[in-house]
């Protein structure tokens, strides 16, 4: 079974089957595997998945989980074991999905390294595992995990001084590597080699491990503090990360750990800084950076927790542990901001420690330690750059840092990494992110590039909690009118089509509607999603509402978002798809989308990730509390398009935290008339026309905007429209309204068509 | 496609002559609730009080026994026993009144002991007493109805009440330790799950029981569809079926069995008195096989395969042991047990978890699911569109599937309101919903009109009779309702 446990899910299955065939052009949500899934044969299923021969233990009701032989594991929550359950499995294996009674784990070869590389053993596995299973472990689990262990935890890759060598305890090991032709000619000779094959020997201090709970600490205790030879050769720069590659389960199967012993690193000078006192690790914020920090040492991996947890908390937190230089990396400038700011938030770092470098502005930190934030473009751009630019990248490059700090890790394309990765020299890496989906299936390669996953946030959990909010995730249906479906069903309308079911006059309207009911009933703040352009201006400019997109300049996003944040006349903001990731809003409640990047299930997570943030006192937020729901995230649909298909594919990711999503048929109301705009068939058949005579590259399917902070996914993308349309400035135009808010409001919105010239000077060579 | 609100549609059951209206409507008829009825109907059956009858329970089932039957059965001193203790209370309080009295007593004497609020439970009363042929009516000359205990009734209720009852047989005394009670319900469990398999799909059956082929035909008549050369199917009402609780379908099997009786030489009266009989027997005592006559140790054998009563063998003599399901049977089967424990869990994301080693439930949940793990104690499954959609085609409703998942749901989210997610409820409400916006109407198409002119008054004359479905003037196309095509056609010759 592979390593994505979507292969074997079953999954709400598509409302209209027959969208399918319109959905080939975009990759980004067509899944070969699918069809595969799709026409499986039951009765050969049902053959493979029969387990009930596993014997029961009689105690079987005491104990949480079911193993089977394929990999998979199912967790009870309702177990008085769950949470111990729970902390294991989240180390062994990957989470396929988990709703609110059971839970189900899929073990792979990836998750098993991530568990060796926090300090987990095979026997240890095994034994816990079997504790915790109701039946005796199928044989087959068993070897896997041998199999997949066996060569786990054996070879370290470590960087000292700006080299990098590979270690291991075991010289026979490394001499297996050495025969393999990537690794041996990454080898780099040494003169100074002591050891018979010419290893480097020196002495490491064994490991003192802390244990992880109660269940492991029988095992922990063989491997601690005993002195390890440990042999080593070094090898070049520029081939770490293939040889890391050689060296994962596919191939080699000796994935090295990465480890820095940041304690005894007397070469690197040291940060001073620390927590504020004010800044307390929430239980699960503390429980992932244990992970990380687990023996005494930083590992490198990802840290998976939703959206408005508190991620920068764990960001900074491990940084103050690590009292290193620091880089930390985030997707646009917008974010680079809120990074500084979360950093001079919650450590007691000083300003001249800190330094934020954007195409706007290239600070530089005194003293020979420091924070330095910016953009994975600013770091990965292979073009010409200023003098001042070349001079802080080329100190980037220069410098060994102490923790690499990468936001948003889900978004960055794979090449990108790599680039950031071989142009910096760090002796952890750690990622962070909300949804370890990728639409591209290269979730993987995150596996080398930076480490595996260490810790993995239970949503459901949280929310329970009350440290992020209880949403109701509603789909609204909205029948296309006659009008509208007569079109969209025309061939020639094939490119149109988008347009055609995001401007249905009835989603407009149910639109309208919804932005009614919670500014006015309930004085929410709104943020309205439209991936596709036409329809954001459109809909922003119909109900005089401020809109931000790729185009946007970063000086008017700050006013925009500051008016929304301050102003009570502004409580409702259009955003295009630059507001998915990392803009911090943390005022908003209300998401409403009405056109969305295809069956990216990221970027629905992503969407909803901008409400998540706890508001209000936690007892009103508790179950049965006053306000058990205080957030609201709504996706429109229009009826029989395949906007229906794509809207299932996207609910995937959040299902399988444990959402739900109610099925609206009722918006807007039936008694609702001429309040609400294209009442009237008049305006609806003009509405129609406009659509139908927008130039082909303002509807088409796919609307890029490539802001110099925003990075999409470039790579292998199938790109329409005009190069206008791609930069997002193809004959856009800003309207001008007055909603109250009187000199604030004042050139903020102002139209500001985009001249090539003005453009910013990395994209000048790529567009100009 | 027809969809009837309650398993297997026997509430629709109605007096004999609405039962031939709807026979003579439905195509084909729903075969169980209305062949049991043409099956009895015999020859003395020209009388039956034209009331609503719902069949739910094997009283139901006597009630509608024709009266020459109804009054051999009386004959029994035990049934009339059964008969009464059968009866709402103010029945019974109107059988004791009349025990003894033995004149005709005018209905309007009876109205004056009620009042005014209790009349419809009066009414309730009375019409099961006359259904059950316990109370007889007249109509005299003036027109003024009068009621009368019916005198075999009478005299044998006196005796059985004054003198106690003897059973033909009695517990026999052993020294062989007997299964405790609830050996015998998991007995009575086991056995009923392997007839269940068996009659559903006998490969997957892991043993079968020892009816005979002939005999599971029976069964399976009106559940599987039959065709040669075809694997048996489960049928639209074979599916409903099995989505009934435990009571519900033993009670449809009984029925089955007892309406079959004939088929075999056997008068289901004695049938019905010799279960009704056993009901007075002492549930996990043993009773002396001897004691019984041929026809009786055939029926034991049978119930015996259906679990309702245990056969054992001794040296020299063979027993057979009553479990609670038969001893319960005249009281009401739809009520009688206790209600079994959930075990399916479902989630927000559509997956289904079911605490359950059986078999049966396996195949239960495949009707609508797609099974996708069986673990010694569990079975994961997952509710998808294309399951529900064949679900759906095998005539299982968004509802029967809901009411199962609601009253199996596992006690870890019952007490959870609502046990399904809602979300899961709306989706399958949503995907039945889904397939019934297409609405078929017959139609005939007209083209290639001779003249406008002649098109036109066509459309006219179908608009007059409401049936123009579709017209286009351009190609001078017409689609109107088949039921007016006569009249067209009618129409269009004259115009010739």
């Amino acid at each position: 079974m592979g390593f994505h446990g979507e292969k074997n899910r079953p999954a709400k299955k598509h409302k209209s089957s027959k969208d399918h065939h319109y959905m080939v052009h975009d990759e980004d949500s067509y899944y070969p595997e699918e069809l595969e899934d799709n026409n499986r044969d039951g009765e050969k299923e049902g053959k493979k998945t029969d387990f009930t021969n596993l014997e029961l233990k009689p105690d079987h009701a005491n104990r949480p989980l079911w193993a089977c032989a394929d990999g998979r594991i199912f967790l009870e929550t309702f177990s008085s074991l769950y949470k111990q359950a729970y902390d294991f499995l989240i180390a062994i294996a990957e989470p396929v999905c988990r709703p609110e009674s059971m839970h189900e784990y899929n073990l792979t070869p990836h998750s098993l390294y991530a568990a060796v590389s926090v300090g987990l053993d095979t026997e240890t596995i095994i034994t816990v595992l079997n504790k915790l299973s109701k039946t005796k472990l199928p044989k087959e689990m068993i070897d896997f995990i041998h199999a997949s262990t066996a060569n786990y935890g054996k070879v370290k890759l470590v960087l000292k001084k700006n080299r990098y060598f590979i270690e291991s305890p075991f010289p026979e090991v490394l001499k297996t590597l050495l025969k393999d032709e990537v690794v041996g000619k990454a080898r780099i000779s040494s003169e100074n080699a002591n050891g018979t094959d010419g290893f480097t020997i020196s002495k490491a201090l064994g490991e003192m491990r802390s244990g992880h709970d109660e269940l492991l600490t029988e095992a922990e205790l063989a491997t601690a503090a005993e002195e390890k030879e440990t042999h080593s050769f070094e090898i070049d720069p520029s081939q770490v990360e293939n040889v890391k590659q050689r060296c994962l389960p596919n191939a080699l199967n000796y994935p090295m750990l990465e480890e820095y012993d940041f304690r005894n690193d007397t070469v690197n000078p040291d940060l001073d800084v620390e927590l504020k006192p004010h800044a307390r690790p929430r239980p699960y914020q503390e429980k992932s950076l244990t992970k990380m920090f687990g023996n005494g040492r930083a590992r490198s991996g990802i840290i998976v927790l939703p959206c408005g947890a508190g991620k920068s908390l764990v960001g900074v937190s491990a940084a103050c542990r690590i009292r290193k230089s620091c880089l930390c990396l985030a997707t646009n400038a917008v974010s680079v901001d809120q990074w500084a700011f979360q950093f001079k938030l919650w450590s007691t770092i000083k300003d001249e420690q800190i330094c934020r470098f954007t195409s706007d502005s290239k600070e530089r930190f005194r003293g020979n330690a420091g924070v330095v934030v910016t953009t994975y473009n600013m770091v990965a751009f292979g073009g010409k750059r200023s003098e001042e630019s070349e001079k802080i990248i080329e100190e980037i490059r220069n410098r060994e840092w102490g923790l690499l700090l990468m936001d948003e890790v889900h978004v960055v394309p794979a090449h990108m990494f790599r680039k950031v990765i071989s142009l910096t020299k760090s002796h952890c890496k750690l990622g962070l992110t909300a949804t370890l989906v990728r639409e591209d299936e290269r979730i993987t390669d995150l596996n080398f590039l930076i480490g595996p996953k260490l810790y993995e946030a239970n949503w459901l959990d949280l929310v329970k909690g009350g440290f992020i909010a209880n949403v109701q995730c509603a789909e609204v249906w909205c029948p296309m009118t006659k009008e509208f479906f007569a079109e969209y069903l025309k061939k020639d309308n094939a490119k149109r089509k988008q347009a055609l079911y995001v401007m249905n006059p009835n989603k407009f309207r149910a639109c309208e509607f919804l932005i009614r009911f919670h500014e006015q009933q309930r004085g929410d703040k709104i943020i309205v999603f439209a991936d596709n352009l036409f329809a954001l201006t459109e809909y922003a400019m119909k109900l005089r509402k401020p809109m931000i997109y790729g185009a946007t300049s970063h000086v008017e996003r700050t006013k925009i978002l500051e008016a929304f944040k301050t102003s009570r006349d502004v409580n409702t903001i259009f955003l295009s798809k630059v507001g998915d990731n990392s803009i911090d809003i943390p005022e908003a409640n209300v998401i409403i989308q009405i056109s969305s990047h295809a069956g990216s299930r990221r970027q629905e997570a992503q969407r909803l990730g901008r409400i998540l943030r706890a508001k209000g006192r936690l007892e009103d937020r508790m179950a049965g509390g006053k306000e058990e729901y205080n957030a609201f995230f709504y996706s429109l649909v229009s009826t029989d398009t395949q906007e229906m298909y794509y809207s299932t594919k996207r609910q995937q990711f959040l299902i399988d935290q444990g959402y739900s999503f109610k099925v609206i048929t009722s918006l807007p109301p039936a008694d609702s008339g001429p309040e609400l705009s294209y009442y009237r068939l008049e305006d609806q058949l003009a509405l129609l026309k406009k659509v139908l005579t927008a130039g082909d590259d303002l509807v088409g399917l796919e609307q890029l905007e490539e802001d110099a902070d925003d990075i999409a996914l470039v790579k292998g993308r199938r790109s329409m429209g005009s190069m206008s349309a791609m930069s997002g400035a193809s004959g856009m135009v800003y309207m001008e309204y007055n909603t109250g808010q009187k000199k604030q409001g004042h050139g903020l919105m102002k139209g500001k068509p985009k001249d090539p010239s003005k453009r910013h000077h990395l994209f000048k060579r790529r567009y100009g | 496609m027809h969809s009837t609100g309650s398993p297997l549609g026997l509430e629709a059951v109605a007096g004999r002559n609405q039962l031939r209206r709807l026979q003579a409507h439905k195509h084909p008829p729903p075969p169980h609730s209305l062949k049991f009825h043409s099956d009895l109907q015999s020859p003395c059956a020209d009388k039956m009080p034209q009331v609503k009858i719902i069949a739910k329970n094997f009283m139901d089932m006597v009630a509608s026994l024709p009266a020459c039957k109804l009054d051999k059965l009386c004959e029994s001193p035990f049934i009339c026993e059964a008969i009464l203790r059968s009866l709402p209370p103010l029945a019974k309080k109107y059988v004791l009144q009349l025990l003894y009295i033995v004149v005709p007593i005018p209905a309007k004497s009876f109205e004056e002991w009620v009042l005014p609020d209790g009349l419809s439970k009066h009414r309730v009363a009375i019409d099961r007493l006359i259904q059950l042929r316990v109370y007889i009516e007249t109509i005299d000359r003036k027109k003024e109805t009068s009621y009368q205990l019916n005198p075999t009734f009478q005299i044998n209720l006196q005796k059985q009440l004054i003198h106690g009852g003897v059973l033909p047989r009695e517990p026999m005394p052993l020294n062989v330790r007997l299964p405790t009670l609830e050996e015998l319900e998991t007995y009575t469990h086991e056995q009923w799950e392997c007839f269940l398999l068996q009659l559903i799909s006998s490969t997957q059956a892991e043993r079968l029981t020892n009816f005979s082929f002939a005999m599971m035909k029976v069964f399976q008549r009106g559940l599987l569809s039959q065709r040669e050369k075809e694997a048996p199917r489960l049928t639209e009402n074979g599916f409903q079926f099995l989505l009934m609780d435990t009571n519900a379908q033993l009670w449809y099997i009984i029925r089955e069995y007892i309406s079959n009786a004939e088929e075999r030489g056997v008068d289901p009266v004695d049938l019905i008195s010799f279960m009704l009989e056993l009901s007075f027997h002492e549930t996990g005592q043993a009773y002396n096989i001897n004691t019984l006559t041929e026809v009786q140790i055939i029926t034991v054998k049978d119930l015996a395969n259906l679990g309702l009563v245990k056969l054992q063998q001794g040296r020299k003599d063979s027993w057979f042991i009553p479990t609670k399901l038969v001893t319960n049977l005249s009281v009401s089967l739809s009520d009688s047990t206790t209600r079994k424990q959930g075990f399916v869990v479902v989630e927000t994301n559509f997956r289904m978890y079911a605490y359950s080693s059986s078999k049966l439930h396996c195949e239960i949940l495949r009707l609508f699911s797609r099974v996708e793990y069986q673990l010694p104690n569990l079975i994961v499954g997952a509710i998808t569109k294309e399951s529900l959609y064949s679900a759906f085609e095998n005539g299982i409703t968004a509802e029967q599937i809901i009411s199962f998942l609601q009253q199996n749901a596992h006690p870890r989210v019952a007490e959870r309101m609502p046990s399904v997610p809602e979300n899961v409820m709306d989706q399958i409400r949503l995907w039945e919903a889904d397939l019934n916006r297409v609405e078929m109407t017959p139609a005939h198409l007209y083209e290639e009109f001779p003249s406008k002119d002649v098109f036109d008054s066509a459309c006219d004359f179908a608009r007059d009779y409401g049936g123009v479905l579709w017209e286009d003037s351009k190609t001078m196309r017409l689609v109107v309702k088949a039921d007016i095509h006569n009249h067209i056609r009618e129409y269009l010759r004259r115009q010739k």
